[in-house]
Order: C-alpha cells, then sequence, then structure tokens
C-alpha cells in the first residue's frame, strides 16, 4: 500500500506540476467563458458603434411611405417618384448620403414585393426589418379590405400559443415541475463530461505507461513494486489529477461567470433605458422574471444530489474501465505511432456511446435507451442522459453493478497484459499476442 | 563460503522459446559473481527471475537460504542494461523517489540522497531536472539509486557501458567498496576483461543452458594449453627437445620463445632442463585469457549443437 501511495503521488505531482496542465487548467474556462461572452460584446459594439444610416423609401403606390418604421440602426426617409426620378442616379448624387433605396412597387399589394438597391451587399438586418414593416403593413391592409368591423382584434384573438407544462407525481401525490429541456441539457452536459475525460486522461495514461517504456525506467520500477502497483498507481494518479481539474473548472467557471454576468448585467442596465423597472430597481431587490423564475424553480427541482451520486459512481466505474484497457494497449507498444490499432476500437465505442446518449436523449425510456445503459461500455455515458429522467431502481442498480463487475474485470485482465506487455520490447504486438499474455 | 543465492534447476519457457533451460548456480555471500554469455543467451531472463520481475516456470532461487519472496525486494538493487529514468523528474526527487520504494523513509532517502551526490560530485545538480544532464550523469544517478538502499544483493547488467574510462574506473571503485561492506555482487556483461579483474566467480550461459561455471583461477587452469614463454639471454635461440616439449612459432616482435610441455611433463621437468642447456632469462605459464575461453567455449557449443 505504502507503494501504491508513493507511486499514486508521482504521477499525481509530476502531471499537476507541468506547465501544459496549469496552462490548460485554466485557459479552458476562460475560453468557454469568452464562447458566450465574445457574441454577446460583438453584438453590443455592432449596435453601439456604428452611425444611423439613412435609406431612402422609393413609394410608388403613395400610400405606404411611412409603413418603414425607423429602427436603431436606420432612418427611413419616404421619397416620392417624382422628386427621385432614376432610383439608381439619385442613389448616385447622393454620394454615400443614403446607404440603400428601398422601392415599393405599385403593384406591391399584389405582388407583395420590396426591393432594394444599394452598391454594397444588403445587410439581413436592413431585410429583417423591412420585411417586418411592411409585412405588418400589407397584412393591416389586407384585413381592412374585407370590411368586417373588429376582424383584426379576432385574428388577434383566435391566434395562440399553447404552453406544455410537464408535472411530475412523485409516489405520495405531491406535483413538482419538470423541464424536458433543462433535464436534457443536463444529460447531455453530464455524458460530455465523461466523455471527454474518459478520452482526455486515458490518452495521458497511455501516454505515460508508453513514455516509462521507451525511457526503460520500467524496469527499474519493476524490480521496486508489482506491475500491478504501477499500473494502478498511474491509472488512480492521473485519475485524481482528473478530478482537481474539474474541481478547478468548476470553482473559476463559477468565479468567471459571477464576474462576467454582473458586468454584462450592469453594461445592459446602463444602455436599457427602455427596461425602466430594472434600470430603476436596485440589483438586490431586483424582481425575477416570472419566465426565469419558472425556470430556476424547475432547476431546483431537479434531484442534484441523486444525479451527482450517480454520476461519481458512473464517472469511476467508467474511467476505470477505459484507464485499465488504455494502460494494457500502452503497455503494448514501444511508441506512441503504433497505437493507433489500439485506439482506433476504444474511440469507436466511445463515438457510438456518444450518439447512442444523443440518441436516447429523445426517447429516455426506449429499448435502446435501456440496452445502452446496461452495456458497461456505453452505460456510463449513455446512462447520464437518462439520469434526470428516473431511471427505474432496479435498472439504476443492475447497471452499475455491470458497470463495476465490468471494470474489476478489466483491470485484472489489464494488469496481466500489462505485467507482460512492459518488459517486451523491439516487437509489434497485436491483438493475438496481447490475448497469449493473458493465460 | 556460504552461499547468498542458489539457483536450483530454474526453467523459463516463454512463447515459442526457452528461456532458461534447467540453470543452477550458487553465488557465495559477499563475492563478486559473473553472470556471462552472448547476447540473448538468458541472462536477462536469469536476472529478472532473481530479482522477482518474473516467476520461474519450475524450479527455486533461495536467498540467504530461503526461498526468495517479495518481501525481499528491499534487499535487492538492480542496474539494468538499458538506462532509463523519468527525465522530467528532479535529480534529488528521483533518487529519493526510488529509494523510498524500496523502503526507505523519506527523512533517511534524503539524507543518503545527499552524501551520494557529493560522492559523484553531483551535488550542484540535485534541484535540476535529469533531462538536464550529460548521459554520464545520469548514469551515475542511476547508480546511486541502485545502491542507496543499502541492498545485501546487487544485480549489475552491464554497469561499464556508456561510461568514459575515468568513471568506469571510480565505478569499480565503488562496486569493490560495496563487496568489502558485504554485499553480494552478481554481475552481467560481455565485458572479459572486467570479469578477469574482479570475478572471483562466473557462470557461462549459452543457449539457455549453463555451459561453464565456477572459480576464475581453476577455469583458467583447467583450459590451459601448457604454453609457457622462455626467454633466453642475448641471441641465443631453443634448443629443441622432442622428450620433453614442441617449439610453437614466436609470435612477431616477441623476444620470447613459446614452447608446449609434451603430454604428462611438469613444468618443472621442462624449466629444470632448460636452465641446465641454456642461459635462462625468464619464463611464465600462458593462461588462456578468459575472452579465449568465452569463445571457445560457445564455439564449441555451438558445433555441439550442430
Amino acid at each position: 500500500m505504502q507503494k501504491l501511495k508513493l507511486i499514486i503521488e508521482r504521477e499525481y505531482l509530476s502531471i499537476v506540476g507541468r506547465k501544459s496542465f496549469i496552462f490548460m487548467t485554466i485557459l479552458i474556462p476562460i475560453a468557454m467563458v469568452l464562447c458566450f461572452a465574445v457574441p454577446i460584446g460583438i453584438a453590443y459594439l455592432n449596435d453601439s458603434g456604428s452611425d444611423v444610416q439613412t435609406v431612402a423609401v422609393l413609394d410608388e403606390t403613395g400610400r405606404y411611405g411611412g409603413a418603414i418604421d425607423d429602427s436603431d440602426l436606420y432612418r427611413f426617409v419616404p421619397m416620392t417618384a417624382d422628386s427621385v426620378g432614376d432610383p439608381h442616379e439619385f442613389y448616385r448624387q447622393a454620394d454615400g448620403a443614403i446607404a440603400a433605396v428601398v422601392v415599393i412597387p405599385a403593384d406591391v399589394d399584389s405582388s407583395l414585393q420590396v426591393t432594394v438597391y444599394s452598391d454594397n451587399t444588403i445587410n439581413a438586418a436592413l431585410k429583417m426589418h423591412i420585411d417586418d414593416c411592411m409585412s405588418d403593413t400589407l397584412t393591416g391592409t389586407r384585413i381592412a379590405s374585407y370590411g368586417v368591423p373588429g376582424l383584426q382584434k379576432m385574428i388577434e384573438d383566435s391566434s395562440v400559443n399553447v404552453d406544455v407544462k410537464g408535472v411530475k407525481w412523485s409516489t405520495d401525490g405531491s406535483e413538482t415541475e419538470t423541464s424536458t429541456e433543462i433535464a436534457m441539457i443536463l444529460g447531455m452536459v453530464l455524458s460530455l463530461i465523461t466523455y471527454m475525460f474518459v478520452l482526455m486522461y486515458g490518452a495521458m495514461i497511455m501516454n505515460g505507461v508508453i513514455e516509462e517504456k521507451t525511457n526503460r525506467i520500467v524496469e527499474v520500477m519493476a524490480s521496486s513494486c508489482k506491475p500491478f502497483q504501477l499500473m494502478m498507481g498511474k491509472v488512480i494518479g492521473v485519475g485524481l489529477v482528473g478530478l482537481t481539474q474539474v474541481a478547478i473548472w468548476v470553482v473559476l467557471l463559477g468565479i468567471l461567470t459571477a464576474v462576467g454576468g454582473s458586468m454584462l448585467g450592469l453594461s445592459s442596465m446602463g444602455s436599457a433605458a427602455e427596461l425602466p423597472t430594472m434600470a430603476t430597481t436596485p440589483a438586490t431587490t431586483m424582481p425575477i422574471d416570472p419566465d426565469v423564475a419558472g425556470v430556476l424553480q424547475q432547476v431546483m427541482n431537479i434531484n442534484f444530489g441523486y444525479i451527482i451520486g450517480c454520476f461519481v459512481l458512473y464517472f469511476i466505474g467508467g474511467y476505470l474501465l477505459f484507464a485499465a484497457l488504455f494502460a494494457a494497449f500502452g503497455s503494448a507498444v514501444d511508441q506512441a505511432s503504433d497505437a493507433s490499432q489500439f485506439t482506433t476500437p476504444i474511440m469507436l465505442i466511445m463515438v457510438i456511446a456518444l450518439y447512442a446518449g444523443i440518441a436516447c436523449a429523445e426517447n429516455p425510456s426506449g429499448p435502446m435507451a435501456v440496452w445502452c445503459s446496461m452495456i458497461p461500455f456505453t452505460s456510463p455515458i449513455v446512462m447520464m442522459v437518462r439520469l434526470p429522467y428516473e431511471v427505474p431502481l432496479w435498472q439504476l442498480a443492475l447497471s452499475i453493478a455491470i458497470l463495476f463487475a465490468t471494470a474489476i474485470l478489466t483491470v485484472w485482465l489489464a494488469a496481466r497484459i500489462y505485467r507482460t506487455g512492459i518488459l517486451r520490447y523491439g516487437k509489434k504486438n497485436s491483438f493475438k499476442d496481447i490475448v497469449k499474455w493473458i493465460k | 563460503m556460504e552461499n547468498f543465492i542458489e539457483v536450483r534447476d530454474v526453467v523459463k519457457q516463454y512463447v515459442g522459446h526457452l528461456a532458461l533451460d534447467h540453470v543452477s548456480m550458487n553465488v557465495p555471500q559477499g563475492s563478486i559473481y559473473g553472470l556471462l554469455g552472448p547476447n540473448g543467451a538468458g541472462k536477462t531472463s536469469l536476472i529478472r527471475i532473481i530479482n522477482l520481475i518474473t516467476r520461474a516456470d519450475s524450479g527455486e532461487v533461495l536467498l540467504d537460504g530461503h526461498k526468495i519472496a517479495e518481501s525481499d525486494v528491499s534487499q535487492i538493487g538492480y542496474l539494468p542494461e538499458e538506462r532509463g529514468l523519468y527525465k522530467k523528474m528532479k535529480v534529488g526527487d528521483h533518487i529519493v523517489y526510488l529509494a523510498r520504494l524500496k523502503g526507505l523513509s523519506r527523512v533517511e532517502a534524503r539524507s543518503l540522497m545527499e552524501q551520494w551526490l557529493e560522492r559523484f560530485e553531483l551535488s550542484e545538480w540535485r534541484d535540476k531536472k535529469v533531462e538536464a544532464l550529460s548521459k554520464g550523469m545520469q548514469q551515475k544517478v542511476q547508480f546511486i539509486a541502485t545502491v542507496i538502499h543499502r541492498p545485501r544483493l546487487l544485480i549489475f547488467d552491464e554497469p561499464f557501458s556508456g561510461f568514459d574510462p575515468v568513471n568506469a574506473e571510480q565505478l569499480k571503485r565503488e562496486i569493490l567498496a560495496l563487496r568489502d561492506e558485504g554485499s553480494t555482487i552478481l554481475f552481467s556483461t560481455h565485458n572479459m576483461e572486467s570479469v578477469e579483474a574482479i570475478c572471483q566467480q562466473i557462470s557461462l550461459i549459452n543457449h539457455s543452458r549453463v555451459v561453464l561455471q565456477g572459480d576464475v583461477a581453476a577455469i583458467k587452469q583447467s583450459h590451459k594449453k601448457n604454453i609457457i614463454a622462455v626467454d633466453l639471454a642475448g641471441d641465443e635461440t631453443l634448443a629443441p627437445n622432442d622428450a620433453l616439449y614442441t617449439l610453437l612459432p614466436r609470435e612477431a616482435g616477441s623476444r620470447e620463445s613459446l614452447i608446449r610441455l609434451n603430454a604428462g611433463v611438469t613444468m618443472r621437468e621442462a624449466i629444470g632442463w632448460l636452465n641446465e642447456h641454456c642461459h635462462l632469462a625468464g619464463f611464465h605459464e600462458i593462461l588462456p585469457s578468459m575472452n579465449e575461453i568465452f569463445i571457445n567455449t560457445v564455439k564449441l557449443n555451438q558445433h555441439a549443437e550442430a
């Protein structure tokens, strides 16, 4: 045990002390926050930085000149055909003072077509704005043309949007509101974490084993401790590194979102004069939007203790299973480039598991979801997707039992392969050789 | 002298290849024992069995009279032929790590590490990464890691390879010092000069079998061909004597004449006769070098198998 502890300690410290580890650990949460912050920031800069542009509206009908409202970015100036003459000539003479010319043709009521001219590609926001305004106006004109009093209101009243609420009955009859979307997102996030973690750290273990082998330090190590201790020390040490990394990420992400969130919140409050309730209320007593409150309530309704507990179990089981395989395969090759014949099947299984997980999110109680959450190679990923939807207890227990039984068996097999593999040099080994080593 | 290591009838079979075929040998306590043999003969297989990296299929290894077991690992120090260290670790940390794996406490390992680094003039490198060291210095670090836990059995596989003559000399002194302190040393090599210089006994392994075994001096005696180099004063030439010896062609550039004694003739008889009939300036017996014995034995072995 003392030796195992020493090996774990060395593995852990040797990775955590690396510059690349520190770099990755700090960089990834920043990158993730940037992923969210950059589009928001860019949109903000885009809106705030540019000047209002003038667009000429040439209304050939003489009725829709004011139909297009000014927006934050564009001012629309109605013109008549007499004052403009040829639109292109008019645009050229304006010499940049006009960004575009909108032509509303005389037959717009029947053709439903409006044209925007410019010497540039027409900006999508401008097109959308014109579309919205003209559609509303023309719809209004058409409704009015039927001559039915109050038709506009009737149509508005008859258009409904049904809100489907998921409510879960628990055994004691109490009701809790659930959200399929939140459950789905949570499930996907958990399965992605498992997927990433297993692949990243599995590869790290394999490279570590190959490095020891090419270094020939393994011969000295083998004369000091059992190969099993060496392998498990690596697996556990690297696993702890992963947990450390995830823990740092959670903390960093929390801090960054808090900081980033408050900065964005402040800046939007400053510019959002049209939201007087938000701007005038102090942040501490800010009334929460009812929709947000509903989502928050639904988030709170998720049984996090249960999900995190299961996540940790599946995570450990899945990690052990794949880490042992990576260690065994690492021991069978002399250099990393030879490892692909062994890693490709693992990658395939992982990708299949990930896709199965995505598919199962649609139907988390279907036969495929149930089967894939029983097969130990896919269960750590697929079960994560199913977890937020309350999996029957017997399925959960059976799946965990199968996973751990397989993981222990795999560790045992891997140790036998490892024991032989680490001392074999200079020969390319195939799956057939590896099977021989197990005996 | 008591045997510290006894290898009894060890057999090791790998897939499609017999690595050790009923090998036995006894290594006396406190001696330096040479394990010789061409590449692929089975030396490394035997070493791995003795230091518990692998297990024999049959036969046993006794250490100090008891069957060798996992707990004996701390009594063995092993310097493999293929050296290797964790490149990214600091020299001091690395030595302490390996010492602690052999059962030393952190404090003990630290203080011994300091002493050994001092002894090999590596103290200033203690906090440098292993990869920053030259190959020779890395070899020294590895040597320290091998002996730091004061093992009673030391196994050196080609210890001198990669050392320059000055460092090889220092290493040899250290090895002899370790023997004088009571360690038993198993020494695997191709380098026959070093065998003659430091080994008391040897086993020569070829094609998985022990083909020659015993005391180095005795082996040389038993392989001698009764050749005597005779130096005569002045330009005098050696007179033939068919009853006692045969004249051999003189080696180019040598003043000495070579004679092979006839069967049943002792050196004393021949020298006595020569002393009476010529002006004898000097003589000495030509013993075969271990190198010759090695090559001849291996060749003979190959002929026998073919």
